[in-house]
């Protein structure tokens, strides 16, 4: 099914949309080119050649992306040659292509569903490119360890066995190496890789091959003949050797000899080899569980980890409500403060632990309502303290004790700063106390703030008293 | 004879589950027939601008 590029319309045997009237021959050429290439991959991966499998359906996806059988077919072929992560990218691609009726999500589904298999695919991940990292350091004993516990853990991980194949070969293990390479030709039959280390390897193995091919003419230097329903085969110059009772005997018993030795050297080697492998296979199996069960210590270890950081900030956070100078330990003074307040009337008192608490709490940072109350306190204590400070500074004004009446006033100036009164004294205990900088300050204050009152009249002389400017 | 350090080369570190991600983003997925579309909307345009400037 093609679809017009231009409407969207299914395009039908003309070379022109029916429905826009685009000019779709091109279009449906590279449509047709990227399904033949399709075809090409399907037969191919049909023979299991999946390295030709792959050029085709590369292909194939160049000339149209939305191919989604080549993309899914692609995917499937990756996860053959066990390239699961390139296979679950190419599912995902499709899967955002067709979200719906996709066969992409079940093979994702599939993969996904099963947890454990997801881990220990990216565990074989990890450990061949560990494998990799360790060839180019020249660890070539632990890559071989390594990879073949990739392999027992993912078979068809071609890129593996040759990896493998090639560190049998640098050891010259040619027949290790030829098992793994004939492994991954099982799996994908036209590797250009593969064969070529085969070619090697096999060279290696059989470097005399012209030696046998006399062998093969001397079988057929023998007479063949049909008699009657059997056909007999007579070998030209070979003659029966003349057979004597005690030489049977003792063929026999060579025979048996031999037979012993060979049962000896051939099937306890191979009973021993079967017992090591399978102890082999349950090592590699408990190995694997390890590894996956270390990354699951390492993932709750750092879930330990964060639990604890965030108990500890938990922790701050109720010390900050109910420990030393806490959230409610400032509510607690306050209310007391003002409870205080209110049934003795001690301004000073009041103060003096309004100011505490305003030295130690944040205000901004506390509840609007405590903000109000804080404020609402001092407020209403206000005015009694710029009273009781004018009547304590006048009190030390008269018997000339002037420094602790400038700070009287300037505490009566402060809770009142519309007190005529109290700023004018303050001029005049500076003046006394010998403050003359400050004095006129205050004075030019009074004149400015509360321009042709009686009291800025008086400054205006007092000031003039001391500059000496009338 | 195979070199072995040459043949190491040709071997690449495999994609993890944690990197699908980015090689999703990174791959790029303009196609033939998109190469295609946009020439034959260019000429389009091409042709209809003629198409204006003679009239």
């Amino acid at each position: 099914m093609i679809y017009c590029y231009n409407c969207g319309c299914h395009l039908s045997k003309p070379d022109f949309c029916t429905s826009c009237g685009a000019d779709v021959t091109l279009y449906k050429k590279v449509m047709h080119i990227s399904n033949m290439y399709y075809n090409e991959g399907l037969e191919k991966a049909g023979v299991r050649d999946l390295t030709g499998a792959v050029v085709s359906l590369r292909q194939s996806l160049k000339f149209n992306k939305n191919n989604l059988k080549a993309r899914n077919l692609l995917g499937l072929v990756y996860f053959e040659m066990g390239e699961v992560v390139t296979a679950l990218s190419e599912w995902v691609i499709s899967k955002n292509i067709r979200p719906e009726k996709n066969i992409a999500d079940e093979y994702i589904e599939k993969v996904r569903s099963n947890s454990t298999r997801l881990e220990s695919i990216n565990q074989t991940i990890k450990k061949y490119n560990r494998s990799l990292a360790l060839c180019c350091q020249g660890s070539k004993d632990l890559a071989v360890i390594q990879l073949k516990k990739v392999l027992s853990m993912n078979p068809r991980f071609i890129r593996a066995h040759q990896l493998l194949a090639l560190l049998y070969m640098d050891g010259e293990d040619w027949e290790r190496a030829e098992r793994e390479l004939r492994k991954c030709m099982d799996i994908d039959k036209n590797n250009l890789q593969t064969m070529r280390y085969l070619k090697e390897v096999e060279a290696m193995l059989m470097p005399d091959e012209g030696v046998k091919q006399p062998a093969k003419r001397r079988k057929e230097e023998a007479i063949r003949y049909q008699s009657e329903n059997e056909l007999i085969i007579r070998p030209v110059n070979v003659k029966e050797p003349k057979r004597s009772g005690m030489s049977t005997l003792v063929n026999l018993a060579i025979g048996l000899i031999i037979g012993m030795a060979g049962i000896y050297f051939l099937v306890v080697p191979a009973a021993q080899s079967k017992v090591r492998n399978e102890d082999q296979q349950i090592i590699t199996k408990i190995s694997s569980e390890s590894d996956t069960k270390t990354a699951r210590i390492q993932e709750l270890e750092n879930q330990i980890t964060k639990l604890q950081a965030d108990m500890e900030a938990l922790h701050g956070q109720i010390d900050g409500f109910v420990g030393q100078d806490g959230t409610l330990q400032s509510i607690e003074r306050l209310l007391a403060v003002s409870a205080g307040y209110l049934e003795s009337r001690d301004v000073f008192a009041a103060e003096a632990e309004l100011l505490s608490i305003g030295q130690s709490v944040d205000l901004g940072a506390m509840t609007e309502g405590y903000g109000r109350l804080y404020q609402a306190v001092f407020a209403a204590i206000k005015p009694e303290l710029a009273t009781s400070y004018f009547t304590q500074g006048s009190n030390y004004y008269k018997i000339a004790e002037y420094a602790e009446a400038v700070s009287a006033f300037q505490k009566a100036v402060e809770y009142n700063a519309e007190d005529i009164e109290s700023l004018f004294m303050l001029g005049e205990a500076y003046r006394m106390g010998g403050d003359t900088e400050n004095a006129i300050a205050t004075y030019d204050k009074v004149m400015e703030l509360f321009p042709g009152t009686w009291r800025a009249n008086s400054a205006k002389q007092s000031k003039s008293r001391l500059t000496g400017i009338w | 004879m195979i070199n072995f350090e040459e043949e190491l080369k040709k071997f690449h570190p495999s994609l993890e589950v944690e990197e699908a991600e980015d090689a999703i983003y990174n791959q790029d997925l303009t196609d033939m027939a998109d190469l295609l579309v946009k020439m034959i909307m260019g000429s389009g345009q091409g042709a209809a601008q003629g198409l204006e400037e003679e009239q």
